[in-house]
């Protein structure tokens, strides 16, 4: 890398790398000159920004019906495969997002971060399960699902949350929480209680201010169980869930 | 609120308006729910709204696609619809925030033919050399329209910030 462009080259060619649009070897000739040049940083940060809000303005739309479905189908399948494989890096279905990323600058130009972790399949899988039990579609594949919502621990009141599980094989969990009274920061760990008393400890997760979503494949049959809880490092129960059977039915559009 | 319910307009909007294939377009967003949920540990608050996050996936993903499949990255009239959708002001944008609003002001009051280059460039992934042979104009001419373009999308941007009005 010869790192020869200079700050007046890099005003030159800061937009179209902000837009991703730059050949490979002029992408890293910016970047190496990003790396030691902070004002050229800011530039292309604030160029990178523009770009995002050009992106934005495009027009909402309704995507195709069953659409939800789908998308809730495709994570629980790859939740089954990712805890299956144990990742297995680089296998993925084939699509358009087999080849090269483009080549945008944004993390380039960002220094440190802080990762929030949040977890999205809890809510496809939602969006799927409340769906279809509102208004069945015509089905071609049903299948069962363990659903229920969370409430505060002692307090009942306002849901707090939701629990899906799919009974498998592979059987997984998801939990989205969001505790908004209690603004709990630190690890928590999910239980699923079976009827008898017992419990598995489904793993531990992190709330940040009380939101969280997270979500873990289960061995064994799903359906023995009938709550899961969700309780802090010090053992106090932040929220419960009674969990039912349902169904989840999908129409192959 | 769930998740996919609340952005597959946004997620799903992008997508159509890069590939303009629907089915293509259903593929890209699936695919970036997919990996948003894969790489939900690197979302960063800080630098963007979910939404914001989800956009740029979906948009990525979409270019990604068009680049694979096409030799030509958009046909002329798609950029001229999408142009007047991007830069008409009904209601509904009456409450996005004052940079967006300004951006798409400031977009709407670029000559056309630098609106056209930064269309091209900016939303549908085309390199300059691209959008020089789509608009049968020299390579300096388009990357200087692409330039100018982002110049003043960036000044607009900088006032919405100070609580300018760009008239």
């Amino acid at each position: 890398m010869s790192g020869d462009v200079d700050c007046e080259q890099l005003r030159e060619i800061g937009p179209e790398l902000a837009l991703g649009v730059l050949s490979g070897w002029e992408r890293a000739e910016a970047v190496a000159h990003l790396d030691r040049c902070a004002d050229c940083r800011e530039y292309v940060r604030q160029l990178t920004q523009v770009g995002d809000r050009l992106v934005g303005l495009l027009p909402d739309r309704e995507p195709p019906p069953g659409f939800e479905t789908r998308v809730a189908r495709g994570l629980a399948r790859r939740a089954g495969v990712s805890e299956g494989q144990r990742r297995a890096p680089g296998r993925s279905r084939p699509g358009p997002h087999r080849g090269a990323r483009r080549p945008r600058v944004r993390v380039a130009v960002v220094g440190a971060t802080l990762a929030v972790a949040v977890g999205f399949a809890g809510w496809a899988i939602g969006t799927a399960v409340e769906e279809v039990v509102a208004s069945p579609p015509a089905t071609e594949q049903s299948e069962p699902v363990m659903v229920g919502d969370m409430t505060p621990a002692g307090r009942g009141g306002q849901d707090v949350g939701e629990v899906y599980a799919h009974p498998g094989p592979p059987g997984w969990v998801f939990v989205s929480v969001a505790l908004t009274g209690s603004r709990h920061d630190g690890p928590v760990t999910c239980y699923l209680d079976r009827p008898d008393g017992t419990s598995l400890r489904a793993g531990d997760f992190t709330l940040r201010d009380g939101h969280g979503n997270w979500g873990v494949a289960v061995p064994g049959d799903l359906t023995r169980y009938s709550a899961a809880r969700l309780v802090s490092s010090d053992g106090t129960v932040l929220a419960t869930a009674q969990l039912q059977k349902a169904q989840v039915t999908t129409s192959q559009a | 609120m769930l998740f996919v319910r609340r952005f597959q307009h946004r997620v799903f909007g992008v997508a159509r308006a890069v590939t303009g294939d629907q089915q293509l377009a259903e593929d890209v967003a699936q695919q970036t729910f997919e990996r948003a949920w894969r790489h939900a540990q690197i979302y960063d608050s800080r630098r963007g709204s979910v939404m914001t996050w989800l956009t740029s996936i979906a948009h990525n993903l979409a270019v990604d696609a068009v680049r694979a499949r096409r030799t030509e990255p958009m046909a002329p009239e798609d950029l001229e619809d999408l142009l007047d959708a991007v830069t008409e002001t009904p209601e509904r944008w009456a409450l996005a925030d004052e940079a967006s609003a300004q951006v798409r002001a400031a977009l709407a009051r670029l000559p056309r033919e630098q609106a056209r280059a930064l269309m091209m460039a900016g939303i549908y992934g085309m390199t300059a050399r691209q959008v020089a042979d789509a608009e049968r104009i020299p390579l300096g001419t388009a990357k200087t329209r692409i330039r100018t373009a982002m110049a003043k999308l960036r000044t607009a941007t900088a006032s919405a910030k100070r609580g300018d009005h760009v008239r």
